[in-house]
């Protein structure tokens, strides 16, 4: 995309299963189908095993060699680089002592998950990307209500981490999720002043923050000092029940196994009924220069090809962004 | 009479609003799932550890999912698959210092199936990748013999039988290797589980696999392979199962013209006096657009039509020898 | 995208399907269906769309006409419809190239079918120029000879609307080999009918398509870029009701371009075309991308992007 913004697109709904999107050639298809809807940069997703090799660091490392081997296998469907990384320490990973299950709200678990960055950290500064994204906390469900001093501890791993990150020279994001226990705004709010400007940032997702019943425009606004990447999509629904507290809200919530029953949250960019006002967002970046990526995700929609190719037609053609 | 004892691997994938995703999507998914199976005729149902939680989360322990198995006309869960495909530093099976691990592991799954009916198979993945574990010697399998002997003595305990399924990537994958594992280990604690494809790849023939470890033999995976391992796919990193380089899909469902002579096997089985559960199950059924749904109904057609003439015919040939 | 110093632009040919909730559907199933497939042939670099004459039905019921219709297609950014395909239903009784007692029916055809289209410019109506094989074989001169005089007329009856009458020659057609196209071409009058080169559908009937079109440079009027990983063998060709979806030797003909094991050199052909000065219009194709696991919006993309990361490199 050629724009004053950085654009980028996330690989995340490629890989929606253990065993898919393993073959070199069925990455290179989405990789070009990437290139071709005007993206020459993307964003990584955390896994884990040996199905996960273009997810899990050690794995990719063990697929091209060295961090130039990677590349050059992007290179190959004419995608540059990789502009970061997700990761989620509360998803078991063998890699992390055997899928052990911790969490940040734990304080007996932070010198581990600290430990468990490290290949992220290594991985995004030696693939030359910018930040490394992380989900901050787990689910609300599955945790007693974070108070202040919770709130703190949270913040407490993520600045440490933030210290192995300033270190590599690459930028440390929070990402909100609109199931994590970080979840009204003034706990958002809490956890961003619980964190050091210098070292943590925030990753805004425009419908995850939508979900969650915050305003992502105004919120930007109100924060844009701290917005160091940002995960622009669509949903067409509001938890206006608080059905993110539901036990499994994974299932429950995000794929309609309970509450109302809504089986599908997340949407392209355009879709009919979308509750984000893309524009409105946008704009505020541009007014604020906001010098981050802009990565657009299709994750938790359909077909992966599909949504990207409405993604890319709605930057073209509704925002006006040349390919 | 046909065999009525057949249960089906929980390998599934189907359509949802946000793409083909395993029947665990929701609720709503998994009765469809359940009721497709029962439809076929199947009253065992063999999962994954993995799943164990999850399902024990959608329907408040385990011991209900298996509740809604048998609202569905299913008799109970019959097998628990466990495995450590990948080695890491925290679980290898042919690294001494990770048996503690493993052990607690299994005792974590075993727990997770207290209240059952009555599981009967703890299946495991013997070994981790061969590219893994390799150089593979007596030594290497004989630590891994101490292992499953000590899950097999775990699991007793527990009811259910210790029995080992030899993948084509595994470190123990030629007649030789499984020869040697299974004489390391105690024939009570340890048993053999036979899958027709995984062996057929490694080129090990299955049928007279069976034939020498009837004794040993508690289950069945019955798949189709189309293709012999004949370019050491089984070594490449970090997978063989879905990156081998000259072969995209490995599995099928019986009666697509494979290379597992399936009636030969059937009429072994009868012969041999086995009367557990035979398995189904065909993994990645979906690759080259393929259905989980169609495949099931196919080997289930299968089933009902090819195996049970063999079986009759095996029948009448053991009734005329008496 | 569409700077028009550009020698060659690029044109979508309208084979889709998408996943509904009903099952798969193609992009005629609703106006929503229709918007999601332009938006996606356009946002991956596409100029415009070909498409077939049996849909000018669904153009009159759901969008007024084929010129309503074009509106629409040019609401999502994309130029206009360069080509329809007119997909006969050959019936040697009535219907035939080769039997010459039909012939006033296939002008006639012509007649109304180019009415109906009058309301839109399009550059060419793409023919399968015989019947499928085993209705016309044993394939004689005479045969070509009077399939050749049935579309000189047919020509000069859609030259009179200014479209181009352009043959399009199926691995399965009756006219598919390459002494056959030959004689066929050696009747045929260049000013009323031209060839559009299929690089799969030739390359299957075993010709080189960079050869076929360099013979025939002066009158190819537009391209198939499709690819294929078979040439057909024994009688793959005359298999009844349906070669492309009966023959033995496989179960999928046709490959978006830039496929792995791709037997089209799509490199040759792209240098072929600039060397014999060819400006105007390029289509991509690849019917039945979603048989076999294969997914149409990813085929979409790849082409296009091999389009533009290979083929644009040698000639734009």
């Amino acid at each position: 995309m050629r724009d004053t913004l950085r654009w980028a697109y996330a690989l995340n709904q490629w890989n929606v299963r253990l065993d898919v999107f393993v073959r070199h050639e069925d990455q290179q298809r989405a990789l070009k189908t990437v290139s071709a809807c005007g993206f020459d940069t993307i964003e990584l997703a955390s896994g884990t095993g040996r199905w996960d090799n273009i997810s899990r660091p050690e794995v990719i490392l063990t697929n091209h060699g060295s961090h130039a081997g990677f590349l050059d296998f992007l290179r190959r469907a004419r995608v540059q680089g990789v502009s970061s990384m997700f990761w989620d320490p509360q998803a078991p990973a063998e890699e992390e002592e055997g899928y052990a299950f911790r969490s940040t709200a734990d304080p007996d678990d932070a010198d581990a998950i600290v430990e468990w960055s490290r290949p992220f950290v290594d991985f995004v500064a030696g693939v030359g990307a910018e930040q490394l994204v992380v989900r901050p906390v787990g689910s609300a469900w599955m945790t007693p209500p974070l108070d202040a001093d919770g709130i703190k501890r949270v913040g407490d791993v993520w600045n440490r981490v933030g210290e192995l990150t300033s270190a590599a020279g690459i930028g440390l994001a929070v990402h909100y999720d609109c199931l994590g226990a970080v979840h009204t705004e003034a706990e958002l709010t809490g956890l961003l002043d619980a964190t050091d400007p210098a070292r943590v940032g925030f990753a805004l997702d425009t419908a995850e923050l939508t979900v969650g019943g915050i305003d992502p425009v105004a919120f930007y606004r109100a924060h844009a000092d701290r917005v160091a990447h940002v995960h622009l999509k669509d949903t067409r629904h509001a938890d206006t029940g608080e059905e993110y507290r539901m036990p499994g809200a994974e299932s429950t919530m995000l794929k309609g196994g309970a509450g109302r029953r809504i089986e599908r949250w997340f949407f392209e960019l355009g879709t009919e009924g979308g509750l984000v006002d893309v524009p409105g967002f946008v704009a505020a970046l541009r007014e604020h220069d906001y010098p981050g990526w802009v990565v657009v995700e299709s994750d938790h929609g359909g077909n992966p090809a599909e949504l990207a190719m409405l993604n890319s037609w709605y930057l073209q053609h509704e925002l006006g962004i040349a390919k | 009479m046909a065999w009525t004892k057949w249960s089906y691997m929980d390998h599934w994938v189907t359509e949802t609003p946000q793409g083909p995703q395993p029947p665990s999507f929701n609720r709503a998914y998994m009765d469809r799932y359940v009721k497709e199976l029962s439809a076929l005729g199947f009253t065992g149902f063999d999962t994954f550890f993995f799943y164990l939680p999850l399902y024990a989360g959608m329907y408040g322990g385990v011991p209900g999912f298996e509740r809604f198995l048998q609202d569905n006309g299913f008799e109970k869960i019959t097998g628990i698959f466990s495995a450590y495909p990948s080695a890491t530093k925290y679980a290898a099976p042919h690294v001494r210092e990770t048996h503690d691990r493993i052990v607690a592991d299994c005792t974590n799954t075993l727990r997770m199936c207290e209240g059952l009916t009555g599981v009967e198979n703890f299946i495991v993945m013997p070994t981790s990748t061969y590219w893994q574990t390799e150089p593979v010697t007596d030594d290497t399998i004989k630590v891994v013999a101490d292992l499953w002997n000590r899950v097999g003595e775990l699991t007793r305990r527990h009811g259910m039988t210790t029995t080992c399924h030899f993948e084509f990537w595994g470190a123990i994958r030629t007649r030789e290797q499984v020869d040697t594992f299974l004489a390391h280990t105690d024939p009570e604690l340890v048993r053999f589980f036979c899958d027709t494809a995984q062996h057929t790849i490694a080129g090990v023939d299955p049928v007279q696999l069976f034939r020498d470890y009837a004794d040993r033999c508690t289950g069945f995976h019955f798949k189709d392979t189309k293709d012999v391992d004949e370019h050491e796919a089984y070594r490449t990193p970090p997978d063989p199962e879905l990156m081998a380089p000259q072969v995209t899909r490995w599995f099928y469902e019986m009666g697509e013209g494979g290379l597992v002579d399936f009636p030969a096997l059937m009429k072994e089985i009868v012969a041999s006096g086995y009367d557990g559960w035979l398995t189904v199950e065909h993994d990645k059924a979906e690759l080259g657009g393929g259905s989980y749904a169609e495949a099931t109904a196919v080997a289930k057609w299968y089933i009902d039509n090819v195996l049970a003439e063999a079986e009759a015919e095996a029948r009448a040939e053991l009734g005329s020898a008496r | 995208m569409t700077a028009p110093e550009r020698a060659i632009k690029w044109s979508y040919m309208d084979h889709w399907r998408s996943n509904g909730p009903s099952g798969p559907v193609d992009q005629w199933h609703s106006r929503k269906t229709m918007s999601a497939f332009l938006k996606q042939v356009k946002a991956v670099g596409f100029d415009a769309i070909d498409t077939f004459d049996f849909r000018i039905w669904q153009m009159y019921g759901d969008y007024g006409g084929p010129a309503k219709y074009q509106e629409m297609v040019q609401d999502h950014g994309l130029e206009r419809i360069v080509n329809t395909f007119h997909a006969a239903d050959y019936d040697v009784r009535n219907y035939a190239p080769h039997v010459p007692e039909t012939h006033e029916a296939v002008f006639e055809d012509f007649r109304v079918t180019m009415g109906r289209w009058s309301e839109i410019r399009l550059d060419n109506i793409i023919v399968m120029p015989a019947t499928l094989f085993y209705d016309m074989e044993p394939i004689t001169e005479d045969k070509l000879k009077y399939s050749a005089e049935c579309w000189n007329k047919v020509g000069e009856i859609t030259a009179g609307f200014g479209v181009k009458l352009t043959c399009h020659h199926e691995f399965f057609c009756g006219i598919q080999s390459e002494p056959d196209i030959e004689t066929f071409y050696s009747y045929t009058d260049p000013r009323y009918v031209n060839l559009f080169v299929d690089t799969a559908q030739h390359c299957i009937a075993g010709l080189d398509p960079v050869a076929l079109y360099d013979r025939h440079a002066h009158r190819v009027s537009g391209f198939h870029f499709k690819d294929t990983r078979h040439v057909a063998t024994g009688d793959d060709h005359r298999h009844r009701p349906d070669s492309e979806i009966m023959a033995p030797t496989t179960g999928k003909w046709f490959y978006e371009m830039g496929t792995d094991q791709g037997l089209v050199d799509f490199e040759a052909m792209m240098r072929a075309v600039r060397d014999n000065g060819y400006r105007g219009w390029i289509s991509v194709e690849h019917d039945k991308a979603n048989k076999e696991g294969g997914d149409y919006s990813e085929s979409t993309a790849i082409s296009r992007w091999y389009a533009k990361n290979v083929l644009e490199e040698i000639y734009r």
